[in-house]
C-alpha cells in the first residue's frame, strides 16, 4: 500500500492498544498538529485508524477570581472588620464597618450579599452583627479558589457544589476542549504489518512527471505560500529616464517633434542667436563650462553671423535699439557645454538642422544642459532640460497659457500662475508657478515667453514662436516627492535607491 | 537673480499707502514681478527681481512703480533740471578703454540713515547689474561742499577726468587712514584688491581731480575727503565707464531716485576733446506701436482709449496716430529711466502687465501638427528596454569626468588605439578637479557606480546608454559625440560567458551579426578579451575586467563587461 508521507508517519506513530492524542502524535512525527489532524481523517476514511473525540472540561479563574484568590473574598474582609468593630457583641453601624474594611464600589454589595448567605452575621436597619462562631478561615469557596489558583484541581464530588457556586459568582469559567485521539484499527495493524510505502511528494512539476503520466499519482508537497521569497535583482529603467519618457509621450501626443543636436556647441548658437548680449552676466566665465580643447567652432553660417551682429548692435529698424554692448565674432565662435538646450531651438529655427521649417510647427527636446551651479539638493552641474516651442502665425499670450496649462495638467499640476518675467530673448516672458500636489506650496515650474523679433528675424523666421523650458529633475521631484536631486541623477547613485524607486507612468 | 532690500514702512511713506498691510504689499509687489524672498535682519523685504527694470533697484523706484500700479500716478514725469554750473573736463590721458564720463549735481538733499542706506544700495545694485561689476560703468557720489573747482572755463568750476600713473599721486581712500598711491590701493586696500583686475592692465589709471587734487579713483574707490554723510546737502555724482549710453542711463536712475526724495537736479557739462554734452540726459524716447500687434500678442480686442489708459498706468504716454499702411498706431513716450525698452514689443509687455496677464483666458492654439520622436531617441529607448529585459539596472551618469577616472584608473592611455581611449574634450579653467573633461566612454562611470555600491547586494548588473565625446577634426565643432551601450556584470561568479550571452541576445534582438575575435585591451584580462564586431564593423570591446582595475576600484568580485557604439544598431 502507498500512502503520503504525513499519513505514513501518523500511522506508524499511532498504537492499536491505546488512543494517542493529536498533540502527542504531532510531537512524535514532528509535523504541525493541523497536518496530523488532516492525515488522521484521511486515514480514518481508509479505515486504518479510528479517531475518537472527547470533550474535556477545564476550569479557569476569571480576573475577579484571581483577584479574590490573592486578596481574599470581600465578605471575609467585611466579617473581619465587623469583628474588629465589636459587632460580635452588639450591632454596629454598617457605614463604620464598611469604612474599616476598605471595601469600595461593587465589592461592598458583593460582600453584603454573601455575608448573610454564609451566616457570618446579620444585617438589619443599617446595622451589622457578626456571628462569633463563624469560621471564615474554613470558607470552602475561599479554599477552592486558592486551590484553583495554584493549579490543583480536585475531582472530588464535594467540590462540585462549591465550583457551581463560584461559577455563579462569576469567579471561574468551565472551558470545554475537544481532544481527538487516534487509535489503529485492526485493518490498520494488518496494513502496517504488510508494509506501507511512502507516496512520493514532489516539489516541482517536471517534464518527466508530465510526460510519464506520473503526475496522476504523486502528491504535491505543500508550500508555505505566505513566506517572503528571495529578492530578485531585476533590471529597471532609471527613474529619471522614466520621467523623461513620460514627458516625451505627453509632448508627442500634443503634436511636438523631437530635436537633437550637439552638447558642445558654439556660443553663437547657445547665446548670440538668442539675442543674449555678449556682456550678459550669464555669459561670464563663472556660469558656464567653456571648452579648452577644442576651443572654437570651425564654421558658422556667414549671413546669419552678419545678421545676428547687426541686430545686436542696431536692433531691428528705426524703432528698435540694439544692445550697448560689444559684439565679437571670435567670442561667438567659442565652444562651451550648452547652458540650455535652446541652442537646439536656434539651430532648428535657423534651418541649419533640418532645413527651413514652415509654420505651424511644434518642436521639443528633453536633453542635457550644463550649468556651473553649486551642487546641492536642488542643483546639479548637469541636468535635463525640457524645451519646447510652437511656431505659428499670430500667437498670443493666451495661446501660450493654454498650451502650458494643457502640458502641466498631464502631470497633475493644475491652476498654473503666470508671473510676468524678463528674459533677454522673449517678450512677453513668464515664470510659471504651480501648486505642489502634496505640500500645496507655490513653486516655480518653468520659464516661458514669446521669442523676440530681434531673435527671430536673423534666423529667418517671420511668424511668432512661443517657447518654454524647465528642468526635468524639478518636475520629477514635484511628481515623485524626491527631496534630493542627487539621488536621481549621476555617478553618486545609490543602487538601493534606484532598485526601490517607485515606477513612474 | 538679483535681490533688492526694501523697508516696507518707507515704501508706504513714499507711495502714500499707510493702510496697506505687509501681506497686501507683498501681493502688489508680486504683481509687479518682485517676488518676496524673506526679510533681512532689520525687517526689510528682500525682493527678487528680473534684471530688466533696473529703475526698481531702490525703494524710490519701487514706490514709483507701485504708484502707477495703484493708479495714483499716470503718464510720464520728467524732473526739471537747473542749468549747468559745474563742468567735467576729459583729459587725453584717460585710459582709451574707459574714456566715458557723465555726472550731475544734486542740491538740497535731505539724507537720513534710511535714505542714505537706500542710496548706497542703489549704487551697489547698479554696479552689480548694468555696471557689470563696475567693468562697464562705475558710480561715485561725493559731498559737493568738499570739492573746489577752479574757474578755468568761462567762470564755471571744473572737475578733471584724467589718467594718472600708478605711483604718481596719493589720496586717502575710503576706509583708510593714510595717503596711498593708486598702485598701493590695488595692492593693500580690500576694495582695491577686489577691483584691481579692472584697471591693472592700464598704463595710467582713471582718476578724478578738483583744485585740491585727486579725490576719486574710478572704478575702484572714492577718496575720504568727499565722503557722503547724513549731513551732506549737495552732492556731486560722477560715473565713468566703457559705454556712454550705459552710464547715462545709470545716472538717470540715480537722479530719479534722489528727485523722488525732493532733491533738485542740476545739469553739468561734460567736455570731451571734440564735443560737449549736457548731462543728465533726461530726454524721452518714442516707439511706434501698431494697435493690431497689441491685440494679436494679448489675444484680445482692445478699445484705443483703453490702450492709452493702460500706457499711462504703465508710466508711459500713448498718442493715436496713423501708420504707414493707414493702420492705427500709437506714438508711445518712454521715460528716461527705462533701460529695457528696446523694441515696440517691450511696450506691449508693459500694456499686458497693466491689463493683468492673469486676467487673460488661456486658450489652446488651434493649429494642428504631427508629433514624433527623433530616430536616435527611439533607438535608445528600444535598446534600453532590451537591456532592462536582460536584467540590467539602467543608469544615468554624469557626462563630465576627470582624466584619472576616465583613463588612468582603467589603465587606458589617452589617444591610444584601445576602444574608449579617444582624445579628450577638455573644460577650460576648471572649477572642480572632478570635472575636467567629457567622458570618452561609459565604462569608467559604470565602474565608479560599482565602486560606490560595494555595500549593496550582488549580483549588480548595470548598463547605460550614454553620451560620450572625443576630439574629431572632421566635425564642425571639433567634437565627435556618440552614444555608447555599456554594461557591467558584477557577481561572485561573473565571467566572460555571462557578458557574451547577453551581448548575443541583444544582437539577435536587433537582427545584427555579432562576431567576437580575440583582441587585447588594457582594461581587460588578456586572453579573455574580444572586439565587438557587428555586421563586419569593429564597434566595441567585451571581456573580463582586469584584476588590477578591479582592485583599483575596491571591488572584490569579478566583473565582466562590454561596450559598443549604439550606432551599430541603426539600420
Amino acid at each position: 500500500m502507498q500512502l503520503p508521507e504525513s499519513q505514513v508517519a501518523v500511522l506508524e506513530a499511532a498504537s492499536a492498544d491505546e488512543a494517542t492524542s493529536i498533540d502527542a502524535l504531532a510531537e512524535a512525527t514532528d509535523l504541525p498538529p493541523e497536518t496530523v489532524t488532516g492525515a488522521a481523517f484521511e486515514l480514518e476514511e481508509e479505515g486504518l485508524v479510528e479517531v475518537s473525540e472527547r470533550v474535556d472540561e477545564t476550569i479557569e479563574l476569571t480576573d475577579e477570581g484571581h483577584e479574590y484568590a490573592t486578596d481574599g473574598l470581600p465578605e471575609v474582609a467585611l466579617y473581619e472588620a465587623a469583628l474588629e468593630a465589636g459587632a460580635d457583641e452588639e450591632p454596629v453601624s454598617m457605614g463604620q464597618v464598611i469604612g474599616q474594611s476598605g471595601l469600595e464600589g461593587d465589592a461592598v454589595d458583593i460582600a453584603l450579599s454573601n455575608y448573610a448567605r454564609k451566616g457570618y452575621g446579620s444585617i438589619d436597619s443599617g446595622e451589622i452583627t457578626a456571628d462569633p462562631d463563624a469560621e471564615p478561615t474554613a470558607d470552602a469557596e475561599a479554599n477552592a479558589l486558592e486551590a484553583l489558583a495554584d493549579g490543583a484541581v480536585g475531582t472530588d464530588d464535594d467540590l462540585e457544589e462549591v465550583i457551581d457556586q463560584l461559577e455563579r459568582r462569576g469567579l471561574l469559567e468551565v472551558v470545554e476542549t475537544t481532544t481527538r485521539d487516534v487509535a489503529l484499527t485492526d485493518e490498520g495493524v494488518t496494513e502496517l504489518m504488510g508494509g506501507i510505502e511512502t507516496t512520493e511528494t514532489v516539489g516541482a512539476v517536471t517534464p518527466d512527471l508530465l510526460t510519464s503520466g506520473e503526475w496522476e499519482t504523486v502528491e504535491f508537497a505543500d508550500y508555505n505560500v505566505e513566506a517572503d521569497a528571495e529578492d530578485v535583482e531585476s533590471g529597471t529603467v532609471h527613474v529619471l529616464r522614466q520621467m523623461s519618457e513620460r514627458v516625451k509621450d505627453v509632448l508627442v501626443g500634443m503634436g511636438f517633434q523631437e530635436m537633437d543636436g550637439p552638447h558642445v556647441d558654439a556660443d553663437f548658437w547657445i547665446n548670440d542667436c538668442l539675442f543674449m548680449p555678449q556682456d550678459h552676466p550669464a555669459r561670464t566665465h563663472w556660469d558656464r563650462f567653456a571648452m579648452e580643447e577644442p576651443s572654437h567652432i570651425d564654421e558658422l553660417p556667414d549671413q546669419l553671423v552678419a545678421d545676428v551682429e547687426r541686430v545686436h548692435r542696431e536692433g531691428l529698424g528705426e524703432d528698435s535699439e540694439g544692445y550697448h554692448s560689444p559684439w565679437d565674432e571670435e567670442f561667438a565662435r567659442a565652444l562651451a557645454l550648452r547652458g540650455h538646450t535652446t541652442s537646439l531651438s536656434t539651430r532648428y529655427l535657423s534651418g541649419e538642422e533640418i532645413g527651413e521649417i514652415e509654420p505651424p510647427a511644434r518642436f521639443f527636446s528633453v536633453e542635457k544642459a550644463y550649468r556651473n551651479d553649486t551642487l546641492d539638493a536642488t542643483h546639479l552641474l548637469e541636468f535635463y532640460q525640457i524645451e519646447g516651442w510652437v511656431m505659428a502665425e499670430d500667437l498670443s499670450v493666451r495661446d501660450l497659457m493654454g498650451t502650458f496649462e494643457e502640458f502641466y495638467a498631464q502631470f497633475g499640476i493644475e491652476d498654473i500662475q503666470f508671473k510676468p518675467h524678463y528674459n533677454p530673448y522673449t517678450e512677453p516672458s513668464f515664470e510659471l508657478f504651480g501648486t505642489h500636489p502634496t505640500t500645496g506650496e507655490l513653486i516655480e515650474i518653468g520659464n516661458s515667453g514669446i521669442f523676440r523679433e530681434e531673435m527671430l528675424e536673423p534666423l529667418g523666421v517671420d511668424c511668432d514662436v512661443m517657447a518654454w523650458g524647465l528642468a526635468l529633475e524639478r518636475l520629477a521631484m514635484l511628481t515623485t516627492g524626491a527631496e534630493d536631486i542627487r539621488d536621481l541623477h549621476g555617478t553618486l547613485a545609490d543602487l538601493e535607491f534606484l532598485r526601490n524607486a517607485e515606477v513612474t507612468y | 537673480m538679483p535681490t533688492v532690500d526694501i523697508d516696507p514702512d518707507e515704501l508706504r511713506d513714499l507711495t502714500g499707502t499707510e493702510e496697506k498691510s505687509d501681506d497686501e504689499l507683498k501681493d502688489d509687489l508680486f504683481g509687479l514681478g518682485l517676488e518676496f524672498e524673506g526679510r533681512t535682519e532689520d525687517g526689510a523685504f528682500e525682493l527678487e527681481f528680473a534684471p530688466d527694470r533696473l529703475d526698481r533697484l531702490s525703494v524710490e523706484g519701487v514706490a514709483r512703480s507701485l504708484r502707477y500700479h495703484y493708479g495714483d500716478s499716470r503718464g510720464v514725469h520728467v524732473p526739471s533740471t537747473n542749468s549747468a554750473d559745474w563742468t567735467i573736463e576729459v583729459d587725453e590721458s584717460v585710459p582709451a578703454d574707459r574714456p566715458y564720463v557723465t555726472g550731475a549735481v544734486i542740491r538740497d538733499v535731505d539724507l537720513d540713515e534710511e535714505s542714505l542706506d537706500s542710496l548706497i544700495q542703489l549704487q551697489e545694485k547698479l554696479h552689480a547689474t548694468m555696471g557689470r561689476k563696475r567693468a562697464k560703468g562705475a558710480i561715485g557720489i561725493h559731498d559737493l561742499t568738499m570739492l573746489k573747482g577752479s574757474a578755468a572755463t568761462e567762470g564755471n568750476p571744473t572737475i578733471e577726468y584724467v589718467g594718472v600713473e600708478p605711483e604718481a599721486d596719493t589720496f586717502v581712500p575710503l576706509d583708510a587712514d593714510a595717503e596711498m598711491t593708486p598702485a598701493e590701493v590695488l595692492e593693500d586696500h580690500p576694495t582695491g584688491q577686489t577691483y584691481a583686475d579692472l584697471v591693472s592692465e592700464y598704463e595710467r589709471y582713471p582718476a578724478i581731480y578738483d583744485d585740491l587734487g585727486l579725490f576719486s579713483f574710478p572704478p575702484v574707490i572714492n577718496g575720504r575727503r568727499t565722503e557722503v554723510s547724513t549731513d551732506s546737502r549737495d552732492l556731486f555724482v560722477e560715473m565713468t565707464g566703457t559705454d556712454q549710453w550705459t552710464i547715462d542711463k545709470m545716472l538717470n536712475i540715480v537722479c530719479y531716485a534722489l528727485a523722488a526724495r525732493g532733491a533738485t537736479i542740476e545739469d553739468i557739462e561734460v567736455s570731451y576733446k571734440d564735443h560737449d554734452l549736457v548731462r543728465p540726459d533726461l530726454s524721452t524716447k518714442t516707439k511706434t506701436v501698431p494697435h493690431e500687434r497689441i491685440e494679436t500678442i494679448l489675444g484680445i480686442d482692445l478699445d484705443p482709449d483703453e490702450v492709452i489708459d493702460l500706457a499711462e498706468r504703465s508710466g508711459l504716454e500713448a498718442e493715436r496716430n496713423e501708420g504707414e499702411a493707414g493702420n492705427l498706431v500709437y506714438e508711445v513716450t518712454i521715460p528716461p529711466y527705462r533701460v529695457d525698452v528696446l523694441h515696440p514689443l517691450d511696450v506691449i509687455d508693459d500694456l499686458g502687465r497693466a491689463y493683468g496677464f492673469n486676467e487673460l483666458e488661456p486658450c489652446y492654439p488651434d493649429v494642428g501638427t504631427v508629433g514624433g520622436r527623433h530616430e536616435r531617441s527611439r533607438l535608445e529607448r528600444a535598446t534600453r528596454e532590451q537591456l532592462v529585459g536582460l536584467g540590467f539596472e539602467d543608469l544615468l551618469n554624469f557626462h563630465m569626468i576627470n582624466e584619472a577616472e576616465n583613463f588612468e584608473r582603467l589603465d587606458v592611455a589617452p589617444g591610444s588605439d584601445a576602444y574608449g581611449a579617444g582624445e579628450p574634450t577638455t573644460i577650460k579653467e576648471v572649477y572642480s578637479e572632478d570635472y575636467t573633461m567629457l567622458r570618452t566612454w561609459v565604462m569608467p562611470s559604470l565602474l565608479m557606480v560599482l565602486e560606490r555600491n560595494t555595500h549593496r547586494s550582488y549580483p549588480q548588473y548595470l548598463s547605460e546608454i550614454g553620451f560620450t565625446a572625443r576630439l574629431d577634426d572632421s566635425e564642425n565643432t571639433g567634437v565627435s559625440e556618440n552614444r555608447h551601450v555599456g554594461a557591467v556584470l558584477a557577481s561572485h561568479d561573473a565571467g566572460y560567458e555571462d557578458a557574451k550571452a547577453r551581448l548575443q541576445a541583444l544582437c539577435r534582438q536587433f537582427d545584427v551579426d555579432l562576431e567576437t575575435p580575440p583582441t587585447e585591451h588594457p582594461t581587460f584580462i588578456s586572453g579573455r578579451t574580444a572586439s565587438v564586431v557587428i555586421d563586419g564593423e569593429e564597434v566595441g570591446v567585451i571581456g573580463e575586467v582586469h584584476p588590477a582595475v578591479l582592485v583599483e576600484h575596491d571591488l572584490e568580485v569579478p566583473v565582466a563587461a562590454f561596450e559598443f557604439d549604439l550606432e551599430a544598431f541603426r539600420e
